[in-house]
Parts: C-alpha cells; structure tokens; sequence
C-alpha cells in the first residue's frame, strides 16, 4: 500500500456514497444505453443486431436532418451566448460593487424560471399572428409580418432567435466572478504603458479569461446538442415539415412514441460522440497555460 | 515520495467541463423481455374481489369529464355488484403515462386489471400476450360496430372491448357565420365546394378589429385525404394506398384551403388545445375536432348551441360522406388470478354495454358517461340524448372511416406523413410528390407491423 494510501485512504470514503450516486445514476445507465444501441430493443425485449441500429440511422433523412440541425443550432447559439455573456460580464465589471451583485442577480434570476413557460412565452412572442410579440413589434417599423414557427424556412431560425436574445445569466455570473480575481498588477502595468479600455479588455481580460471560456463553451456546447424542450414547447416537436427536429427531440419520438429503444439509444450514442469530439476539440483550442 | 496536488481553477474548470461530456447523453429507458400469456377469461364470481382500473386522464377530486364519468360508473358498477371494490389510478394523456402503462403491462407484468387504451397499444399488449381475450358471445360480437372490432382485431381474434368511435366533425362559430352573411349548412351537409366557399367568405376582419379565419384544424387527423376515397391501406391493411389518385386529390383539396389562406398562418403548429382556445376567442368559424369539444362549449356560458354554435358533418366531395375517426378501447389484462380476471371482464363489460349510460342517468346529479358514441349499437342511443349536438354526432358512427390498427401508425404518422402534408400544404412539394416520396417508408413500416 503506497503512501499515499495509507495517509488519504480514509478520505475515499467520504467520497464513496457521491461516486457510487455516479456510477448507479450516471455511468452504468450510459453503458447501458450503449449496450441497447447494439440492440433491436422494444418493450417487449429485444436482440442483438450488432451495428445496424447506426447503419439504419446513416441511411434515415430524418435523422441527418434532426443532426444538421443540432449541429447549426449549436453552433450559432454557443458562438452567442458566450459572447453575449463575456460582453455583459465586461460592462457589469467596472459598476460599484453593488451595482455588480445587483446585475449579476438579474440576469442570474431568469434561470430560475421553468425553461416550459419560457418556451411557452416564446411560442407566443413567434407566432406568426399579429398578436405575436415579435410580428407586433416589427409591424410597428413597418416590417413583417413574418411567419416565425408557422414556417418550415423560419421555425428554425425562431427557435434558435429565442435562445440567442436570452442573455445567459449563469455564463455572466461565471465571467464576472472570474474578472474579480484577475490580477491587478496587469491592468496598472497597462495603464503606465497608456492602454485603452478597449486593449486592455482585449489583451488581458480576454486570454486571462480563457479557462472560463473554455469551461462554458464545453457546457453551453453539450446544453445546445440536448436542445429540446424549446422545439417541443415552440415548434409541437419538430415544426412544419421537420424543420426544426434535433437529435433528442427524435430520441424522444422515437423511444417513447415508436417504442424503439435501440434505434433511440443509438442517436444517443451518436450524441455522446459528437458531445465529446466536439469537447476534445474545444479542449485542444482553448487549453492554455495561463495561471494566476 | 508524497505529492500535495494543487487544483487550479483552470484545471477544476476543465474536470467539470470534462464530467459535463460523460454526463451528456443519459440511456432511454431499458426494456426487458416479457413472456406470452394465455387468453381466456374464467367464469364470473359473485364472491368479493378487489380490482384496479387505469383510466387515462382521471385525476381525483377533479371536475374533468374522464373523472367525473370513471367516478360515477364504478359507483354504478357498485351498485349492482357490492362486492366489488374498484381502484382507479390515473395520468395524464400523454407519453408519461403511456410508459406508465408499458412499464406495468410489459415489463412488470402486473397494475391494471382493466384498463382505458388506444389503437396502436392494443396491439402491442396482445403481441405481448397481456391481454386476456373478451369472452364475448355471437349476440355481443353482432352488437359491436364491426370497423371497431376490426381494429380490436389480433391474428384473428378479438383482444379488447371497443369503447367509443371518435368521429371529426366541424364546428362552427354561428356569429362569424352571421356576420359574414354565409348560410350554415342544412342540417350540416355540405359539399367541399360550399365549404371552401364559406371558409373563404369566413376570414375576414371582425368588426371588432381581429383576423377571424375561415377553418383550421388541429394537425391530428388527416380527414381531408379521405374526402374522395382515399385510404391509407388496402381493405386487408397490407399496402399503404395514401400516395393514391384519391387521396392525392384530397391532399390537393387540403392544399388548395392553404393557398386560399383561410386558415390561420400558424396553422401547420396548431395543437388541439390551441385550435380550441382560438374557435372558443372567437377567431375561427369552422374547427374540425372530434366530439370531446362539446362539452367544452357546454361548459361555457358565452357558447349556446344552436344560438351561436353547431356542429355540421365533415364536407363531401368525390367519396362517399366520410369522416375521421378514432376508437376507444377497454382491455383486461392476462394474469394468473381468475377471480380478478373474471371480475375485471364483467366490468369491461358494464363498461362498454348498454347499461352504465342509464345507471348513470339516474344518479344525483345525473352523470354524462359516454364521451363519444358507443362502439355497442344497443348501448348508443343515450349519447344522443345528452345534448342535441351529441344526437347529430350520434349518427356519424355510420360513415366515420375508423383508421385501422397498424401498431407503426404513430410512426408513419410523424416521422413520414406529416412532414409530407406539410411541404405539400407549403407549396414546396406537389401532393403527389409528397405522397409518393413517403409510400416506401411507409409500406415498410406497414409490413414490419404485419410482420
């Protein structure tokens, strides 16, 4: 028995009862999942058909439609919200110190919220009617109206409108928090040398910020790929001719509406591996060595 | 050698993002095999018995019509069996309680001895070997209508008791009618010309400034492909037939109301509780629903039948008057209790037959048990007598095309066949282009049902 064993050994128990939560609620319902995904897997039991679940899903439209969706919603949403959040954060930072908590506090408090009734309330500000919030206000500039979610060319663009005009509240708590403890020495170095505002957010904050970058982008990535109460809420699951159906909407339909668990959990496991290559690659780009 | 390890905020940043990818993608819920059971019911007992009845929708101590009916027909059912208990469990409608019931019925293999179920899940419990065969005498077997003991049908033999027809009709808005001077059809037939005639007329500008539309529906049902003749599946449900000329031209008559923008411009989203809300705000002048919608406008003092609502038939055009339909069923469970299955048949029975509409009737205050016209011709005639707009609905059983049981229907339906209508209600596709591209997909999952 090492050392270090011997000296922290009695500290695995502390962390017993929260791994085998992990492991019971998490891991194994994952390996589960991929042992169905290799499965012809009904209600009624199921057999082993090796990879055909992943061939079937190469050659269904409907799944590389619900993938390129994903994919663009992701995409656009995650490039979004983190800006939105790092220039949020950036204009809370110079406030009073009550003014920040009170900010922080209102775009935080938001999150609260039943993410049903916020996608109900999207639904309504989108809908294609002139009672719709968004064709109301448009009509007002003369624009419109627009057909939002009643249209297989705009639904998407509603659904993805709605998560981009929400500011992250949890992202903006992150950053400011992260701004606090930047080292101080930096920015007066800066200002002996005459930076601007503007290069010092540029030059300092930003890289020094990098590991919270990296942390939201991962977690905003991975919440973007699982998209799916907002399509369901807004969109009746997948809008006027698919246009907006994600990868878990389609789990969802296919699992507990067709009752193909196999062909379900094989979009899950597609989901995993896009998650994590996408999580690698964010990883590899972002890692930096910065410490402070 | 010892080495303290220093997190730093990268690396405790990281290791969450790190977690946050394993956690990403949970499993969907795991089935288990489910071994067949036998189908027969053993003989009534008169000694006293403890069952449980699943009821979608029923939810104790509340006003809705599922509970207040489940509630009054088993003190009926009391009444005449006292020893008898009955427990009735609920859920909403929906997948929540849809899995409720397969995780009872075909993993555990025990909750309800008789149970409220649809098409598609008839099937899947009788492939199952769960339910117990209805020991249903010739008399019995004549009494039903025979399109909903087809769908009850399984390799032959019938595994439920049919409930209820579920006809879609119009209803329409008397006011809007009015105001825009079109004539209510007599005694609510109407062609698809004087339809779409009176659906164009209907959307207008209220004088109280709002959009009203002339028709809208609730994107369930796809009536309008039935209109000349068009069926989804041959008579013996082996080919998919809805890429037919028929049902291309229904197709283009459901089109032709979308290009004529007589429906409201969220149409292709609207659900029915929307579709509802929007007829009862006044913004609709016909909404195509089925029967459930009546005691809606009962219950609501700003709706009086036949002052400012009725109900007409769903239009005809080259077929036969038709109309879309659904049917409810009752099921017993298989299980090894005899006494409990026994027990569980006589009710299912009561529950579908002739005498819980009178039973009911008489209690204090009188109970409104059938919610949609009997699927049992001797017990049909009450539901007419509840209201006059029931008595209209009452008398579509005859023509209302019931969709057969394929137990791949839900996914032919929104995987395939929706999408299709859509693009082709868009004007991205030709109905026939729609159609035809969703004919392989669909006889494939028609034949792995059949399979």
């Amino acid at each position: 028995m090492s050392a270090a064993l011997r000296r922290h050994g009695w500290s695995y128990l502390f962390v017993l009862p929260t791994f085998s939560l992990f492991v019971v609620f998490t891991l194994l319902p994952v390996a589960q999942g991929l042992v169905l995904s290799l499965q012809d897997a009904r209600v009624t039991g199921g057999s082993f058909i090796g990879l055909a679940n992943f061939a079937t899903l190469a050659d269904d439209p409907v799944f590389r439609q619900a993938l390129g969706n994903t994919v663009l919603y992701a995409t656009v949403v995650v490039a979004a919200q983190v800006t939105l959040a790092l220039v949020v954060a950036s204009l809370i930072q110079p406030l009073g110190a009550k003014s920040r908590v009170f900010y922080r506090a209102l775009f935080y408090l938001p999150l609260v919220n039943s993410a049903i009734l916020v996608a109900i309330v999207w639904r309504w500000i989108f809908n294609p009617n002139p009672f719709g919030l968004a064709n109301a206000t448009l009509g007002v500039v003369g624009l419109g109206p627009f057909l939002w979610i009643g249209s297989s060319d705009q639904a998407l663009l509603a659904v993805i409108l709605s998560a981009v005009l929400t500011i992250p509240g949890g992202g903006v708590v992150l950053y400011s928090a992260a701004m606090g403890s930047l080292p101080r020495e930096l920015y007066e170095a800066a200002d002996l040398e005459g930076a601007g505002p503007f290069a010092k957010w540029r030059h300092i904050t930003v890289p020094l910020l990098r590991p919270t970058t990296l942390y939201l982008v991962v977690v905003y990535t991975i919440l973007a790929f699982q998209i799916f109460e907002r399509v369901y809420i807004m969109t009746n699951g997948g809008g006027p001719n698919n246009a907006t159906i994600t990868i878990v909407q389609l789990i969802y339909s296919t699992a507990f509406q067709f009752g193909r668990y196999g062909l379900a959990s094989a979009m899950a496991v597609v989901l995993f591996v896009m998650a994590m290559v996408v999580a690698i690659a964010q990883f590899r780009s972002l890692r930096t060595d910065v410490e402070y | 050698m010892e080495r303290d390890v220093i997190i730093s905020r990268r690396r405790f940043l990281g290791s969450l993002a790190a977690v946050g990818v394993v956690v990403a993608c949970g499993q969907t819920a795991a089935p288990s095999p489910s071994a067949s059971g036998s189908a027969s019911a053993a003989p009534a007992t008169a000694k006293p018995v403890s069952i449980e009845w699943w009821r979608r929708n029923y939810t104790p101590g509340s006003q809705n019509a599922e509970t207040v009916a489940s509630d009054a027909a088993v003190k009926g059912w009391k009444e005449r069996n006292p020893n008898f208990t009955i427990t009735i469990q609920g859920g909403p409608f929906g997948p929540e309680t849809d899995q409720k019931f397969d995780i009872a019925i075909l993993q555990q293999k025990a909750g309800p001895d008789v149970f409220h179920t649809t098409g598609g899940d008839v099937l899947k419990y009788a492939a199952a070997g769960q339910l117990s065969e209805p020991p249903l005498t010739d008399a019995e077997r004549r009494d039903f209508n025979p399109s909903a003991l087809q769908a009850t049908t399984y390799k032959g033999k019938v595994v439920a008791y049919p409930l209820w027809i579920v006809p879609w009709f119009e209803y329409i808005n008397l006011d809007l009618f009015k105001e825009a001077g079109v004539t209510p059809p007599k005694d609510g037939n109407w062609t698809y010309d004087e339809f779409f005639a009176a659906a164009k007329k209907l959307t207008i500008k209220r004088s109280n400034g709002k959009q009203a539309y002339g028709f809208a529906h609730a994107n369930d049902e796809f009536a309008f492909m039935l209109i000349d003749g068009g069926r989804p599946y041959d008579k013996d449900v082996k080919t998919w037939t809805f890429n037919s000329a028929d049902a291309v031209s229904g197709l283009e008559k459901w089109v032709a109301l979308a290009q004529a923008k007589v429906m409201p411009p969220d149409f292709l989203t609207l659900n029915p509780n929307d579709a509802q809300a929007r007829f009862l705000s006044g913004d609709i002048a016909i909404l195509q629903r089925p029967s459930a919608m009546i005691n809606v406008l009962n219950a609501d003092k700003n709706w009086e039948f036949g002052k400012n609502w009725d109900i007409a038939n769903f239009p005809r055009a080259k077929g036969d008057q038709t109309a879309w339909g659904g049917v409810g069923f009752i099921a017993v469970r298989e299980q090894q209790d005899a006494d409990k299955k026994a027990a569980a048949h006589q009710f299912a029975k009561y529950l579908t037959g002739p005498d819980i509409g009178p039973d009911l009737k008489k209690q204090t205050p009188p109970v409104e048990y059938w919610l949609a016209p009997a699927g049992r011709t001797s017990a049909a005639g009450i539901y007419g007598d509840y209201h006059p707009a029931k008595a209209k609905v009452a008398k579509m059983g005859a023509f209302t095309y019931v969709l057969p049981n394929v137990s791949t229907w839900s996914e032919i339906d929104q995987k395939y066949m929706r999408p299709a209508r859509d693009a082709a209600l868009e004007g991205k596709k030709t109905p026939k282009q729609a159609l035809d591209e969703v004919t392989p997909a669909a006889q494939r999952l028609l034949d792995e049902a059949n399979k």
